[in-house]
């Protein structure tokens, strides 16, 4: 098609004409097709925008191909690889419902989470933020951390129960020791991203020390620090099924140990089910509450 | 000099930054003196580098000196304080805060009663040309708007001394005209003490009553110029011989530097 060298492709037959009245474009150097520059191809252009519609499709198309690939696999038979079907997955999640145990599970399961991720992140927001705003608190407290968190807190469950017992104290404790040490450097990188000439602004308007860490460093933290909550929510969930697996009577993990001695797939498949959608669930819920409460903070 | 009174005085202002690893140290500041007139706009000229930017943060309290003294009223500053209120050259608007809460931030903290505040507030809103935006975040607004919100903001507690710093910086060169239109208009309305730092020298020819030039290495002051510009003149004077002359002193005194830098022998 002979395009003009500025005509881009979606205007190139209404500028055919022209371009044929113009002197021919200079034989291509280097590109491939006629014309000046690389083409664009759609969907392979990087960091470009995609119509709402295409987003839409490729997401569904995503979904769908874990769908097929589960039913394949289901479908295959096997005496040692027992893949359940969706079916079967499903009347098991539905006898775990009407049983009442799922929601105990879950209960019991969240309440572990809760307690344990807000100690984490209460922990990290006010260790975080001194830390991000005082180097006299990151200077003691960066090498401690550093070296906690490579100490993987799977490792250090036999150690907790043998101190606090088997009941709820060491599993809420594992989750803490699991995610504090990521909240707390995480959070510290967000607070030392609030800009300087914001924290310089209030002390010229005759803000004080604290009104500065608490109604700035804080304030303009606080969507980083509620993507921090999201991310490292996932390690929480790891380590819960590490103390569930150790000991417990109820929870979600606990469900999975006891469907594996009577090899029971589908309930097991139905409460991996679960956790899925609850993490997609506050991922969402933790997406929204950041969005309303800082707007301004929007992408 | 004339017999107005001092709002602002430097004297023998020095302060010397550390290298960084083997470099040698940069002194910024080689014992600078100048002073602001109650209700004069002053400007304080230089190329980057010159240590003006570190004068006006030393001036609000920001920095330290390493010696010297600056008073404002007669008292030495020790630190930062709403009576210094300061404008940077962007991004320093709280974008959680709508126009109206940045513009209340400092009166909210001086513990200024409500009502007094919100009257404060839609006066400045008034003077700034921004009652119409009251409402809008940060982000909603455009350069220029944004560095008028800053002005209000600084402006709200009534501080003594205005410390503008490279203000009009970030803008294109259209907002920054009419930026400058507006500066002028809001001194005179409010009788402001304003000292401003620069590196464009018709902004500072035309918006100042006085201008200082600084050279760096050490940053010093090499020159002083009093505008004869009768205040309240437009942007026609501009155009005007005396205007024209006064702006190629003040580039030349800043070209000297230059000269002196690429030839060290030769200074003096």
């Amino acid at each position: 098609m002979p395009t003009g060298s500025a005509a881009s492709a979606g205007t190139a037959a209404a500028t055919s004409a022209p371009a044929a009245s113009r002197p021919s474009p200079a034989p291509a150097g280097r590109g491939r097709g006629k014309g000046r520059g690389r083409r664009p191809i759609l969907l392979l252009e990087l960091r470009s925008q995609l119509p709402g519609y295409v987003r839409w499709l490729l997401a569904a198309l995503g979904l769908a191909a874990v769908f097929a690939l589960w039913l394949w696999a289901a479908s295959r038979p096997s005496r040692t690889v027992i893949v359940p079907s969706p079916g079967d997955t499903w009347t098991a999640l539905r006898e775990l419902w009407t049983d009442g145990l799922l929601w105990s599970d879950l209960t019991a399961s969240g309440e572990r989470i809760l307690y344990g991720y807000s100690i984490s992140m209460a922990i990290g927001i006010v260790l975080g933020v001194a830390m991000g705003s005082l180097l006299a608190v990151e200077a003691t407290f960066e090498a401690p951390i550093a070296f906690m968190r490579y100490v993987p807190a799977a490792a250090l469950t036999p150690l907790m129960m043998s101190w606090l017992g088997i009941d709820e104290s060491p599993k809420i404790t594992l989750i803490v020791l699991g995610t504090v040490f990521f909240n707390v450097l995480m959070v510290g990188d967000v607070a030392r991203a609030v800009p300087r000439e914001l924290i310089e602004a209030s002390y010229t308007l005759g803000a004080r020390r604290t009104t500065v860490l608490g109604r700035i460093v804080f304030r303009h933290s606080l969507p980083g620090i509620i993507d921090v909550a999201r991310i490292n929510l996932a390690a929480a969930w790891l380590m819960l099924v590490v103390s569930e697996l150790l000991a417990a009577n109820e929870g979600l993990a606990f469900r999975i140990i006891k469907a594996q001695r009577f090899k029971n797939y589908d309930t097991m498949f139905a409460v991996l089910l679960v956790f899925g959608v609850v993490g997609v669930v506050t991922d969402l819920a933790l997406r929204w509450l950041r969005n309303l409460s800082s707007p301004w903070a929007r992408p | 000099m004339t017999g107005a009174m001092r709002k602002l005085e430097i004297t023998g202002l020095t302060k010397t930054f550390p290298g960084r690893r083997k470099a040698p140290p940069v002194e910024a500041l080689g014992g600078v003196d100048l002073h602001v007139d109650e209700g004069e706009l002053v400007s304080l000229i230089g190329t980057s580098g010159c240590g003006k930017s570190t004068l006006l943060r030393i001036v609000g309290g920001l920095e330290r000196a390493d010696g010297g003294e600056v008073l404002v009223d007669g008292e030495p500053v020790i630190g930062p304080g709403p009576d210094r209120g300061m404008i940077f050259q962007g991004y320093s608007l709280f974008p959680w805060l709508t126009v109206a809460g940045n513009i209340n931030f400092g009166l909210k903290l001086a513990g200024v009663p409500s009502g007094r505040r919100s009257q404060r507030v839609a006066e400045l809103l008034g003077v700034m040309g921004l009652a119409e935006h009251a409402g809008r975040l940060p982000r909603e607004l455009s350069g220029g708007m944004r560095q008028r919100v800053a002005i209000a903001r600084a402006l709200a507690p009534e501080p003594d001394v205005l410390l503008l710093d490279e203000p009009f910086g970030a803008l294109d060169a259209q907002t920054r005209l009419s930026m400058h239109e507006f500066l002028r208009s809001v001194w005179h309305r409010t009788g402001a003490t304003i000292l401003m730092v620069t590196h464009d020298v018709d902004e500072a020819v035309y918006l100042s009553r006085r201008v200082y030039v600084m050279h760096a290495h050490p940053g010093r002051i090499v020159d002083e110029v009093q505008l004869p510009f009768e205040p309240g003149l437009g942007p026609s004077i501009k155009r005007s011989p005396q205007f024209l002359d006064i702006r190629d002193e003040i580039h030349e005194a800043l070209v000297s530097e230059d000269a002196a830098e690429r030839e060290p022998a030769s200074s003096s």
